[in-house]
């Protein structure tokens, strides 16, 4: 029917601080955006910080998952794109009397006055 | 947006209005000013759609921009070695990497648009500015890689050195942006290794192999100094020292740079082509200082050796898919 308000879902995304990415927190009915804004508040900020929400009708989302496992299959080993892939180094750097480098170590030094 | 628009008519004090409303606009927008000023000496964050003076959106967008120009340009040297990469395990390490570097740039120019929006910049033309040369990008990009070592050289030391320059801006007032450097920093550490790898296995192996390693080394040590930038404070690196974009001087950064490869370097058996370098007892280090006349130049006119070639390289790839953005539409 036109004009009628129905009830609706909407995704609720909360972001803890500047830093971090908005993060799925669970979702929720409502009637509209504005209402779905206040119920969020109130059903997932009663405790935790943050400093944006983002409430998403559910109808937007668009997504691929469940039974769709072709879509995230690995058909390689793809230790190659991580750090673990190269625990060599570690042992090499050694037998030049010398360490591998972290990323860890590097920011924590470039904080450092 | 609203804001940035009486922001700039405000500067100009134009369209016809009255010097009443001239002078009401200033006085708002002073308060705006001191207000943001505010919100930056307290260590908040500063997200897009927040009010941000127009000196700060283009300190902003012309640091990201050429961030985000250069992480592409920087795939280009490391490209050339992809089908030439020694054994398939390279290949497929190189790859994946020049695949990051390009998403560096991806999400980065994201960032710069949301920038632009307002004053009227797109996707189209962040992209076409680098064959004009209204954007810039990193010397070290311009340079020549003519051997398997100079991949392995750019992996770990062009790639360690961006890597600090990257991490200083981690704790940067503008929200967006340090967003998107977590992640490219978490990218970055698998280059470290990926670049490390290499010159292990170089280091470690023949007299000619070693031989080949120094001679990278030898290439690309001026511009790797050069690639921190003067030493001098510019206006603009005083400017984001001011609004916390950065807080790190160039030069604080190559002694960082310094600190943590030196060492390294000398480790693995090679000599820094730099007989005049060391460290005094402050702990600061003393080098010869590369030809900045010469690197300032290169970027800022394309004419470093591999300059020409890669932007044409990079136009040709743009215009030539121009048409695949098209029928996506
Ligand atoms: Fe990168
Ligand atoms: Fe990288």
């Amino acid at each position: 029917m036109e004009g009628v308000k129905e009830y609706g879902a909407y995704e609720v995304f909360v972001q803890r601080t500047h830093q971090d990415a908005h993060v799925h927190v669970g979702s929720l009915l409502a009637s509209d955006v504005s209402m779905a804004i206040l119920l969020a508040r109130e059903n997932f900020l009663r405790r935790d910080e943050a400093v944006s929400l983002w409430v998403v009708p559910r109808t937007a989302v668009a997504s691929v998952g469940g039974e769709d496992v072709d879509f995230f299959a690995r058909e390689f080993d793809r230790s190659y794109r991580e750090v673990s892939g190269y625990a060599d180094n570690a042992l090499r750097w050694k037998e030049f009397k010398s360490r591998a480098l972290s990323l860890d170590e590097v920011i924590e030094d470039v904080r450092k006055p | 947006m609203m804001d940035l628009k009486s922001n700039r008519t405000g500067v100009r004090g134009a369209h016809g209005q009255s010097a009443d409303v001239d002078s009401q606009v200033e006085t708002k927008e002073a308060e705006q000013m001191e207000a943001f000023m505010r919100r930056i000496e307290a260590g908040d964050k500063i997200e897009s759609t927040d009010w941000m003076p127009l000196e700060y959106r283009l300190l902003l967008l012309r640091l990201i921009h050429m961030h985000g120009i250069s992480e592409i340009m920087g795939a280009y040297p490391e490209k050339e070695w992809v089908p030439k990469a020694p054994t398939l395990a390279r290949k497929l390490s190189l790859l994946a990497k020049v695949q990051d570097e390009v998403g560096h740039g991806q999400l980065l120019l994201r960032v710069a648009e949301d920038l632009a929006e307002p004053i009227g910049g797109n996707r189209d033309s962040l992209m076409t500015d680098v064959f004009t040369g209204k954007v810039k990008f990193h010397n070290v990009f311009h340079m020549d890689a003519p051997t398997w070592a100079d991949a392995g050289i750019i992996g770990w030391l062009v790639d360690g050195a961006a890597i600090i320059t990257q991490t200083a801006l981690l704790d940067g007032s503008y929200a967006p942006y340090t967003r998107v450097l977590r992640r490219v920093c978490a990218e970055e550490s698998f280059h470290m290794q990926h670049g490390e790898s290499i010159i292990l296995t170089l280091a470690e192996g023949t007299k000619t192999q070693r031989q080949m390693l120094q001679d990278a080394l030898n290439r690309w040590w001026p511009s790797l100094l050069f690639f921190f930038g003067p030493k001098e404070i510019s206006s603009p690196v005083e400017k984001m020292m001011k609004y916390k974009i950065r807080q790190r001087t160039n030069e604080e950064l190559r002694q960082k740079f310094l600190n943590r490869y030196v060492p390294r370097i000398h480790a693995v058996g090679l000599t820094i082509p730099d007989s005049s370098l060391h460290r005094d007892a402050d702990g600061l280090w003393h080098y010869q200082e590369p030809d900045w006349e010469y690197f300032s130049m290169m970027v800022r006119e394309n004419v470093g050796p591999k300059s020409a070639e890669r932007i044409h390289l990079r136009q040709a790839a743009h215009e030539g898919q121009a048409w695949a953005r098209q029928v996506a539409l």
